[in-house]
């Protein structure tokens, strides 16, 4: 008899920890597959998760709690990363299911080849308006666009600006940015030496991130150069390209940028400019909204110039737009739909603009007065937007992204030189593009 | 015969957990790393999809320039960090074990570094070692030994040996404790022995206290090796594996090849790889061990 209680009691134990665990599986499974019914109900309350980058963050806070108010039947719940954890964290939650999984995903333009292709978002085409088709910048619906198809909403048109403090180019005695990359580097010497920035007037994001090789094609483009040819062929490793790398080397070398650029990304350096420490950064669009908040030091004194050049190049810069893609992991794709389309409207790219500085994606709002009245780079933006260049679109982007980190890398600490990273670099792009 | 069924009905609970939270997950990963899952981890919901590659997962692996260079890296980050927490340790605990006034306080605070999280631990020395700022930078500017304030982090080498720094400091309490404690066992008659027979302290410690110490040595050894052979977070943390590669150390790049690039399969097969080498690593070790115990 004992023994058959003891067997029973272990039996029992065993059998009810997987009744535990599979029976909590089955409540969430039978939750969120009771919801597609449901959304049909529109007095029944759905839950969208949402995962998206921390850089218009406290905007689309505001912006859900206006969206609930309209959608009181529909509850957002946004998480937020940083924008250097964002891919890793999507691409872990592309297999997830559950609670695991969001129904819609923040996506950079970089991305848009890669996950189209993998299905890890679905395609929206059928749910575009003619008045989303015909009023967005064709520029921020190619950044949404695979094979011909839309696969989500872009939010905002954004490229990296030039961003300068114009108080104290002032003190040092210049009544404009740097037009070129000779003059910036002047200037930079002389802001130091007049001790009106601490240290080197300017710091950069050129730790191993995805900033990094956004910083090296603002170079790129505005010494010359570009990733490919018309053809396809890579050209980042010709003359132009070696000496957008160079540049960038020796101003690391000779304190004319901060040697700690080789280890800060694209927020720290933001930080030191916001607190005075730095005349000039090289940003996003959401840096203009963080340099007038109120706890900036230099809210006020900051200016949107042009990217500087190299002799007889364009101020070229690189752009970095994101957009909103739903997955096919969602359970109520009509009402993440809805949720894009309400941050994509007109009502709130205008509040977007005013309140975190992101450029709109409609034609029509860059002539609203409001906006070109109270956006204080708005006409600056716009004019650096139309010398703006993608990276190199393929479906292995970021292989080539992390090889291409590392080779610059190497130039800046003095490892290696920038012809013969670029020459590799172009051998690695060649191959990548050959695998597609 | 129902005293011998018994044990294991007892233990069956833990088997069940054993098998599905651990040995699934490992064989699961083993089998990954035979398919082809580059670019889409979709295809793992498709078995028609499952397109088995056989060892060439562990080819391209074997045949990577960056893999050579990360375990290369790896290594030369487990052996000079437990090395010097090995020397520090032993020489803390040799210190801590004799008696002295607050010796009691002085063993509390020593613990603390080994209390910190990692990540916590990490991102401190990020700090000290700033470039512009640091406390570290600048002592070493003070001093002398650096021309002015210098980016520790922003140079392969330098950066390595910063972060084994921080991995030293946080870890050599872990060694201290454990060897005290064996300390703390060796009878002190053993040692008055020796003093009568005129032996030196080099000859105490040489002659009694370390072959005393094997087995707790060994002990702190395999655990601080296999731990350091996978270190991960503090070079998340403080280098992200840069600069130039400097830092990318082989459970780094498992990180990168399947949470970056989306490569789960050659992810897993590098993890495998990695798997082998600790298990030389500890089969060495346990033959050392046993001998010592027989």
């Amino acid at each position: 008899m004992k023994k058959i209680g003891g067997l029973l009691l272990s039996v029992a134990l065993a059998a009810s920890m997987f009744a535990g665990c599979s029976s909590s599986n089955d409540g969430s499974v039978g939750k969120t597959s009771d919801k597609p019914s449901n959304s049909n109900d529109a007095n029944k309350q759905v839950t969208i998760k949402v995962l998206s980058s921390d850089d218009f963050a406290g905007f689309r806070e505001k912006a859900i709690k206006e969206f609930e108010q309209e959608n009181p039947n529909i509850h957002v719940n946004l998480e937020h990363v940083a924008y250097d954890q964002l891919h890793d964290k999507e691409l872990a939650s592309f297999n997830a299911s559950d609670n695991a999984a969001y129904d819609v995903v923040d996506v950079d333009e970089i991305w848009t080849t890669e996950y189209a292709k993998a299905g890890f978002i679905i395609p929206v085409t059928d749910r575009y308006t003619d008045e989303m088709k015909k009023g967005i910048l064709p520029a921020s619906l190619n950044i949404v666009t695979y094979n011909g198809g839309y696969y989500g909403i872009p939010m905002f048109n954004d490229a990296l600006f030039f961003y300068y403090n114009e108080d104290m180019l002032k003190k040092a005695g210049y009544d404009h940015p740097p037009k070129t990359w000779t003059e910036f580097t002047e200037m930079s010497n002389k802001l130091q030496q007049e001790k009106i920035t601490q240290g080197p007037a300017s710091a950069w994001g050129w730790s191993a991130n995805e900033g990094l090789v956004c910083y090296y094609t603002q170079f790129l483009g505005s010494f010359g150069g570009k990733y490919l040819d018309n053809n396809g062929a890579p050209v980042l490793n010709n003359e132009k390209g070696i000496q957008a790398l160079q540049y960038m080397s020796d101003a690391i070398k000779q304190g004319i940028v901060d040697k700690a650029s080789i280890s800060m990304n694209d927020r720290q350096i933001l930080d030191a400019f916001k607190n005075g420490k730095t005349a000039f950064v090289s940003g996003w669009s959401f840096y203009w909204g963080e340099i007038n908040a109120d706890d900036s030091k230099v809210k006020g004194q900051a200016k949107v110039g042009l990217v500087p050049v190299a002799d007889g190049a364009e101020p070229n810069t690189v752009t970095g737009s994101m957009f909103l893609g739903i997955t096919p992991q969602s359970k109520q794709p009509d009402a993440a739909w809805k949720f894009i389309e309400f941050l994509a409207s007109k009502k709130i790219q205008k509040e977007q603009s005013l309140d975190a500085g992101a450029l709109p994606i409609w034609k029509d709002l860059y002539d609203d007065q409001e906006l070109n009245k109270n956006h204080g780079a708005f006409k600056e933006m716009g004019a650096q937007l139309e010398h703006a260049m993608s990276r190199p679109q393929i479906d292995n982007y970021n292989e080539f992204s992390k090889d291409l980190q590392i080779r610059i890398q190497q130039v800046l600490t003095g490892q290696a030189d920038a012809k013969s990273a670029l020459n590799e670099s172009a051998d690695v792009l060649k191959k990548l593009e050959q695998n597609k | 015969m129902q005293k011998k069924i018994r044990p294991y009905l007892y233990l069956l609970p833990s088997y069940f957990v054993i098998l599905s939270v651990i040995l699934l997950p490992l064989l699961f990963a083993l089998f990954i790393s035979f398919i082809d899952l580059s670019k889409n981890i979709r295809k793992l919901d498709h078995p028609n999809l499952w397109h088995f590659v056989g060892l060439d997962n562990y080819w391209t692996v074997l045949t990577s320039d960056y893999f050579w260079s990360a375990l290369g890296k790896t290594i030369y980050f487990t052996v000079v960090s437990v090395g010097l927490e090995f020397i520090i340790g032993l020489a803390i605990a040799l210190i801590l074990n004799e008696k002295f006034k607050g010796r009691g306080l002085v063993r509390g605070i020593m613990l603390i570094p080994w209390a910190f999280p990692t990540i916590v631990n990490a991102v401190l020395w990020k700090w000290l070692y700033d470039a512009n700022y640091g406390t570290v930078t600048g002592l070493l500017a003070k001093l002398g030994f650096t021309d002015g304030y210098v980016n520790l982090l922003g140079h392969s080498f330098s950066a390595m040996n910063a972060v084994i720094a921080a991995d030293v400091w946080k870890n050599t309490p872990f060694i201290a404790l454990i060897l005290l404690a064996a300390l703390q066992s060796i009878p002190g008659h053993v040692y008055e022995a020796a003093k009568v027979d005129g032996a030196d302290a080099f000859r105490r410690l040489f002659a009694i206290t370390l072959p005393m110490l094997r087995p707790a040595i060994m002990v702190a050894l395999v655990v601080r090796t296999m731990e350091a052979f996978k270190v991960f977070d503090i070079i998340y943390i403080m280098t992200s594996g840069g600069p130039a590669g400097g830092t990318q150390t082989l459970s780094f790049y498992t990180y990168q090849s399947s949470m970056m690039l989306g490569n789960f399969s050659s992810g897993a097969a590098i993890a495998f790889v990695m798997s082998i080498f600790i298990a030389v690593f500890a089969l060495i070790y346990i033959k050392i061990l046993y001998k010592d115990v027989e």
